[in-house]
């Protein structure tokens, strides 16, 4: 079986190179790295929210040198609408308000955390340290493990169709049922093409954007999460091109994957938009467990690694059910 | 070697194609299979290389019920050649060998070489890539793949497909010196000319039922209506007489200066093929 794998291995490799899409891959890899670079960190560095205190009363005298006292009502309602990322607390009446210009859920409570601590000098609303990354690498981070997890959805299902449709027109999958050796192993071989493919890629964005030191304390955790995904969209790939006719209905199965797949997770992850149904998502949860490990912090949680490995298992036997039905096909 | 008793086979519930065949063929025999598109040749040979599950009735290979035949042991000892040959078209005609012959064991290769010299392969094409070749040249590359691995029985669906009447009359002369080794070849083919040459045996398909499974000697022979027909020159004209086989037992019955030619009017394997299926194969 090894010796049937390594043939099954090295040929899908040869096949790989030969359809050039590792350098639409190693493009990506470039383009992504210019950007994190060049682009994200400078155009998108920012500034902290600044805290206006309203206290006609002076009952917070322990507070934070960097909350901004207002003498009066009017001109803190003036500067906030000002300064419209800020937060504003209202201590009128004898009790703190927390004031917002605008927000979102999501951000309001980091915003209304972050004045709270301030206002609360005396330890009784301390902050949590979870981690020692300068704005910058943190910024390297998100946008890092943002790229993978396109890079892997978007770019490397494209890859997996472009790949296969390529022997499923030549026919030769056909060839394949009538060969001596375990029909699985020409799935597994396949999926261990692009797992490889996507491994490399994953430490190299990683290495690449958020520096050599950094990345080897996280890249095990990394790479876990990115096999999981790997895995997963290799065998969806699989499985779509061997049921589907051609690329045409591939692309639009692709636009399917793209809009109902991918765009709820990033969505929901990185903007103020509520989705009720996103813990139902499975690629929700990796792309979160995908960003945990980029902030070292693994997903401890046994049941995400179980239902993992249980979602690839049933896909490999869908894909291997269909992959024998294209075998049965007319020649 | 193959054993088939009311095979029958359904894609899906409402649309049966196969209706009971029953057929044997032997070690060493030239099997053919010959029917039009759709009646039933196709799966029948899917069925016999495990390609195709869910069958009514009892098919044996080597021997073994089918059931338990497609093993690993079983696709090392069979051969099978695709009505269009498929190979890695990035890939060269040796590279493609020497990627199919890699799932065999070592012991059962031919040298692939001399594969390719046996069957007139243009050798300085050999290192290039497959979709530089011809469709004769595929199929020579497809027809060194299936013989590579030494089979014990052969599947061909149209091995003449594609060539040119030279590159057809070498691959009949394969086929044969195959079968003289002790190969047992399953045929699947439009081609009565092929059928013709080569076949021990043809079953003739139609509907998803055999009408008919003589040698084609036989077929024809049991529907021949034993005539000749001779072109001849008397006194200058030319004449065309027929006259039942009989008759020439007694020599040529009637006058003539010159026999041009004599002409039997045997039905030809066509001929027998509309007869018993009613229906052309084309």
């Amino acid at each position: 079986m090894w010796k049937n794998f390594c043939s099954l291995f090295k040929k899908d490799c040869q096949m790989m190179l030969a359809g050039k899409f590792f350098l639409v891959t190693f493009g990506s890899l470039i383009i992504y790295t210019l950007f994190i670079h060049f682009g994200y960190i400078n155009f998108m560095h920012a500034e902290l929210y600044n805290v206006y205190l309203f206290d006609p009363l002076g009952t917070q005298q322990e507070r934070s040198e960097q909350i901004y006292p207002i003498t009066s009502l009017e001109e803190f309602y003036a500067v906030l609408s000002t300064d419209a990322n800020s937060v504003g607390i209202d201590i009128s009446s004898g009790i703190p308000d927390i004031v917002f210009y605008f927000g979102s859920e999501k951000v309001d409570h980091h915003r209304a955390d972050y004045a709270w601590y301030l206002l609360h000098q005396d330890n009784t609303y301390p902050a949590q340290i979870v981690g020692t990354n300068t704005p910058e690498q943190k910024q390297r981070k998100e946008m890092s493990c943002e790229l993978l997890f396109i890079e892997i959805v978007a770019v490397g299902f494209l890859g997996v169709a472009s790949v296969l449709f390529k022997e499923k027109q030549m026919g030769v999958i056909r060839v394949h049922a009538v060969l001596p050796f375990k029909k699985g192993v020409f799935i597994i071989s396949k999926i261990m093409v692009f797992l490889l493919s996507d491994l490399i890629f994953a430490a190299l964005i990683t290495i690449l954007n958020i520096g050599l030191e950094d990345a080897v304390s996280i890249l095990p955790d990394v790479l876990v999460h990115t096999t999981i995904l790997s895995l997963i969209m290799a065998l969806m790939g699989i499985g779509c091109t061997v049921l589907l006719k051609d690329f045409r209905q591939f692309s639009l199965v692709y636009l399917v994957i793209a809009i109902f797949a991918a765009a709820p997770v990033f969505l929901s992850a990185n903007t103020s938009v509520k989705m009720e149904w996103i813990d139902y998502h499975p690629f929700y949860h990796i792309y979160i467990g995908l960003k945990h490990a980029y902030f070292g912090m693994p997903v401890t949680n046994p049941i995400y690694y179980v239902g993992s490995a249980c979602g690839i298992a049933i896909l490999f036997l869908i894909v291997q059910t269909v992959f024998r039905k294209e075998m049965g096909k007319e020649g | 070697m193959i054993e088939v008793k009311n095979l029958t086979f359904s894609y899906g519930k409402d649309k049966q194609v196969l209706h009971g065949f029953n057929f044997t063929v032997g070690d060493g025999e030239i099997f053919g299979f010959l029917g039009p598109n759709g009646s039933g040749k196709s799966t029948t040979q899917k069925i016999l290389t495990g390609i195709l599950k869910g069958h009514g009735g009892y098919v044996s290979l080597f021997g073994r019920d089918i059931s338990i035949a497609h093993t690993q042991d079983f696709f090392e000892k069979i051969g099978v050649l695709f009505e269009f040959p498929y190979l890695y078209a990035n890939l060269s005609a040796i590279d493609n060998l020497k990627y199919f012959s890699s799932f065999y064991p070592a012991n059962q290769l031919r040298d692939i070489g001399e594969i390719l010299e046996k069957l007139e392969f243009k050798m300085d094409f050999i290192k290039k890539p497959v979709s530089s070749y011809s469709k004769g040249m595929r199929q020579r590359v497809s027809m060194a793949r299936v013989l590579i691995s030494s089979p014990k029985l052969l599947f061909l669906d149209e091995p003449t497909s594609g060539l040119d009447p030279s590159g057809a009359v070498l691959f009949r002369k394969i086929i044969e010196e195959e079968r003289k080794k002790g190969t047992t070849v399953f045929l699947t083919t439009h081609n009565m000319l092929d059928a013709d040459l080569l076949c021990d045996r043809v079953a003739f398909l139609s509907k998803g039922t055999i009408a008919a499974l003589d040698t084609p000697k036989r077929l024809k022979e049991q529907n021949s209506n034993h005539r000749i027909r001779i072109d001849y020159l008397y006194q200058g004209r030319r004449e065309e007489k027929t006259l039942e086989i009989l008759e020439l037992e007694r020599g040529i019955p009637f006058q003539h200066d010159e026999i041009i030619s004599i002409h039997s009017e045997e039905p030809t394997l066509e001929d027998m093929f509309i007869q018993y299926t009613g229906r052309g194969l084309s």
